[in-house]
């Protein structure tokens, strides 16, 4: 390093501590940091990922912050391991905290062995596990800003957990270098002040020793990101949305993803709109999505429906989180699914198909939009706020299996082998060959009231019934289309899962801590949740004992919409339920599985 | 070649103002010389949403309210397609009010053709926005689009037209046509249109319309001085009618939003998907994640 803020900020104590300790090594380790809104513990939490990625372990990261800009506690948490993980740790090892709260808030799940780093120029803490850094006082006072306190801390960390100093260096130029000199300049500084501190203290260097591990190919991205690369790569070039937590960040990304590929992207005045906007860009031929949550999706209820009478492709990604009404915007939560099994007003067929991972994330948009052109029916893609979020390292995105299905389409030789064209032509599988408006030499006419064949308004009751029929049929004709289930765990196992979306993680988890306890089981990731995948819960379910139905809700939505179609399995069913707006971990699932 | 959809005789009451703009639409779609097959018309909901029924080009019924998002949806997802969206004043100044604020300023080059009876005539004659207090027990004041669409500084065409002059209206959306088809934006034409059953008032519209550009000092590219024209037209108890904004800057400014998303007009719904032609640009996209 040449430059003079290098010279600046030289590293200190390479040798490491005088006092020789044997360092815990951690293989699977949690970090929570806690404080005020602004105080930057979501850039903690970033900097110690990009370090233990670095390292090659897998990482998951998640946060909880209110729903403002500043202020207000607000936390995130990250794990790292040497096996891949989708949820969170059961137990805190490290909790940081910037202020009380964050300790009141972070202790109860503190490991028996864990400890507190804090900072010890806004409040005090006398307890054996907790030790205190003045890191806004003397951050403020050496490189002239208090907000630089969250690297000074990061530095902290690097000493306690025995960070290699080259690699968590790099980290901070990693990601502050692209910002300006002066940030990269007070960071190193700061950082630099962590580190010093850290390493004058007894107990601190070396406490834990963080093991490396071989994830180095992986990247580190959210559902979010992953339904945005789908859509694009499954043709989609057209999205409307209106701001909401926690489906934001779908559209930011497209804005950046799909100009330079003739696509448009939208922020609406609101959802109504939004959705509105894209049954105009669907009927016009364009694959279109928009992406919301609750409250939007109560809004979009009506366009949905009539996307599916005038038989209109469009996708809508929910991202749950906590309702009803305003909720809780920035928490977690899966209780919109009775709600979308049962949309609108009036009969009308839609898929709803739900993500479990990132990975699925990006493989079951691009079946919707493929879906959804094919059947011209609404597709909804059922995430999570802790799916659409959180951050997790992955494999990186393929466009292997990847692969575009127009359904019936026609090309301009089969229009013109045609007598005649219908838009709504009765055919055997529910599916009308169309074109879109702008075709040479035919017209159509699109609508949401009942119409007949040439989409003409009608209330004849023939018709009405075998129009009703037409589109209804679609959800049996459909069946084999829609993503299977994937089924973890021993075959002959007796104890059954059910669950989709984020609650993989927590569910992949609790199986394998109980297999190690010598209790196999099963677990059946849902991945089309309407039409209830009967053919393949019913040998599922006759397989297992019992099978507990995991979800975050009051009332066991999903449980209820499986016995709604299988009330033979009543008996068999259980339910593992939290709406606390917090994630299960996998502890809590075991808890409730042995009846605690 | 290839039988489709064809239109059929309209559901109108005889006599109803909506007439007047079937036929100024097909005769101005024809001077301005559409391709049939390029142009949709995005209908609302109500009597006049029906529209789109009874010409021979597309058509889409949109939900109620929501005919200028979806008939900004089309023009976004292939700007080569000529979209008139025509509706009733209920469906755009009540539950469409939203949008139809919005529209000025999102200037996607469609054509809004909005038929004005002051009435829901299909639910047989509740007070629309527009309606006078006094009409069917209303108490409120009455809605002006005219004053609203020029209180926006967008690039847009903005004229108020009535039936009982179908010449002045057919010119005013030929205007407005070349207008939308020109890409300079959004065009936004009220057309009073009286509903013979529940509220007639062609006779009454006919003494009351003043055309504003034969008012001393008329300037359509001046929205301060159309402002004022019609409020003083309006406060000695006529009805101001006439182009009511044209914008003084010519073609080729791009102010139209399918210009600014998609300088060459390719829309999305042209654009080729075919995941060979894009290989490498997703392959590219798909590793810069990180």
């Amino acid at each position: 390093m040449t430059s003079p803020s290098a010279q600046a900020t030289a590293l200190v104590g390479e040798a490491g501590p005088a006092l020789a300790r044997t360092a815990k090594e951690l293989n699977d380790l949690s970090i929570l940091i806690g404080g005020q809104g602004g105080d930057g513990t979501l850039t903690v939490s970033d900097l110690l990922g990009r370090y233990f990625r670095k390292t090659g372990l897998y990482v998951y990261t998640s946060r909880n912050v209110l729903s403002r800009i500043r202020g207000g506690h607000a936390d995130a948490s990250i794990r790292a391991s040497r096996e891949p993980t989708a949820a969170a740790k059961p137990e805190v090892d490290l909790l940081l905290a910037f202020d009380r709260e964050a300790v009141d808030y972070g202790r109860p799940d503190l490991a028996q062995d864990g400890m507190i780093l804090f900072d010890s120029s806004v409040f005090q803490l006398e307890e054996s596990d907790a030790i205190g850094f003045p890191f806004a006082t003397l951050v403020g006072s050496q490189v002239g800003q208090p907000i630089y306190k969250n690297t000074a801390a990061y530095g902290a960390i690097s000493i306690l957990m025995g960070f290699d100093p080259e690699k968590t260096r790099a980290v901070i130029e990693d990601r502050f270098r692209r910002r300006s000199a002066e940030a990269l300049e007070k960071n190193l500084k700061a950082l630099d002040i962590g580190r010093k501190e850290a390493l004058s203290h007894p107990d601190v260097p070396n406490r834990w020793r963080v093991v490396q591990g071989d994830a180095t190919e992986q990247i580190l991205t959210t559902g979010n990101q992953a339904v945005a690369l789908g859509f694009v790569v499954g043709g989609g070039r057209f999205f409307a949305g209106y701001p909401i937590t926690p489906a934001t960040e779908i559209m930011e990304y497209l804005m950046r993803y799909l100009p330079p590929f003739h696509g448009v992207v939208r922020q609406a005045e609101d959802e109504l709109a939004a959705v509105n906007m894209v049954i105009g860009a669907g009927y016009a031929g364009a694959r279109a999505m928009t992406s919301t949550s609750g409250p939007g999706l109560s809004l979009m209820t009506e366009g949905i429906g009539h996307a599916a009478t005038a038989e209109v492709p469009i996708v809508v990604a929910d991202c749950q989180r906590v309702g009803p009404s305003t909720g809780e915007p920035t928490r977690h939560e899966q209780s919109d699914l009775a709600h979308l099994a049962h949309l609108g007003h009036g009969d009308f067929p839609k898929f709803i198909l739900a993500p479990g991972t990132v990975a699925d994330c990006f493989d079951i948009t691009v079946d919707a939009l493929n879906l959804a052109d094919k059947w011209r029916v609404p597709v909804l893609l059922l995430l999570d706020q802790a799916l659409c979020q959180n951050t997790v390292t992955g494999t990186p995105f393929s466009l292997e299996g990847v692969h575009i299905d127009h359904g019936k389409l026609l090309n301009r030789e089969e229009l013109e082998a045609l007598e005649v064209y219908k838009y709504y032509a009765f055919t055997p599988d529910g599916i009308s060959p169309h074109v879109p408006p702008g075709t040479p030499g035919v017209f159509s006419q699109v609508t949401g009231n009942e119409h007949d064949e040439f989409g003409h308004v009608s209330v004849n009751p023939v018709n009405r019934v075998k129009m009703m029929r037409k589109r209804m049929d679609k959800l049996s004709y459909a069946k084999s289309d829609l993503p299977l289930p994937r089924v973890y765990g021993e075959p002959g196992a007796k104890l059954g899962f059910i669950g989709y979306g984020s609650t993989w993680g927590p569910i992949r988890e609790a199986q394998e801590n109980l297999a190690r306890r010598g209790v196999p089981s099963r677990f059946y990731q849902a991945r089309t949740l309407f039409p209830v995948q009967t053919e393949t819960l019913s040998p599922f379910l006759d397989s297992v004992d019992q099978a507990f139905v995991v979800e975050h809700n009051y009332s066991a939505q999903h449980a209820h919409l499986i016995q709604e179609f299988l009330p033979q399995y009543h008996d068999k069913l259980r339910s593992i339920l939290k709406y606390d707006g917090s994630s299960l971990r996998a502890s809590e699932i075991i808890a409730r599985v042995e009846g605690r | 070649m290839v039988e489709s959809v064809k239109s059929h005789a309209s559901t109108w009451c005889p006599g109803c103002g909506d007439f007047g703009v079937l036929a100024a639409v097909k005769k101005a779609a024809q001077e301005v010389g559409i391709p049939p097959n390029e142009e949709v018309l995005v209908g609302g909901i109500g009597c006049s949403g029906g529209i789109h029924n009874f010409i021979d080009v597309n058509g889409i019924h949109a939900l109620h309210g929501r005919l200028l998002a979806q008939a900004i949806g089309i023009k976004l997802a292939n700007p080569k397609l000529t979209v008139i969206a025509a509706g009733g004043d209920g469906d755009g100044y009540a539950i469409g009010m939203g949008h139809f604020m919005h529209a000025f300023k999102k200037n996607a080059s469609i054509l809004y053709i909005v038929m004005m009876n002051e009435t829901y005539g299909l639910t047989k004659g509740q007070a629309a926005p527009t309606a006078p207090i006094g009409y069917e027990g209303n108490v409120e004041p009455p809605f002006d689009a005219m004053l609203t669409a020029l209180s926006i500084p967008a690039h847009n065409f903005i004229a108020r037209t009535f039936s009982g002059d179908p010449r002045t209206m057919t010119a005013t959306l030929v205007e407005a046509l070349k207008f939308t088809r020109g890409n300079q934006g959004y065009a936004f034409v009220e057309d009073l249109s009286p509903c013979v059953t529940y509220n007639d008032t062609f006779k009454d519209w006919r003494q009351r319309v003043v055309d504003v550009s034969k008012l001393e000092g008329y300037d359509a590219s001046n929205r301060h001085t159309m402002f004022r024209l019609c409020l003083e037209t309006m406060h000695s108890g006529k009805i101001p009618i006439g182009v009511m904004h044209r914008p003084k800057t010519p073609n080729g400014d791009a102010q139209a939003l399918e210009l600014k998303l998609l300088p060459d007009l390719i829309g999305p719904a042209n654009a080729d998907i075919d995941l060979e032609l894009n290989r490498e640009a997703y392959t590219k996209l798909l590793r810069s994640v990180g």
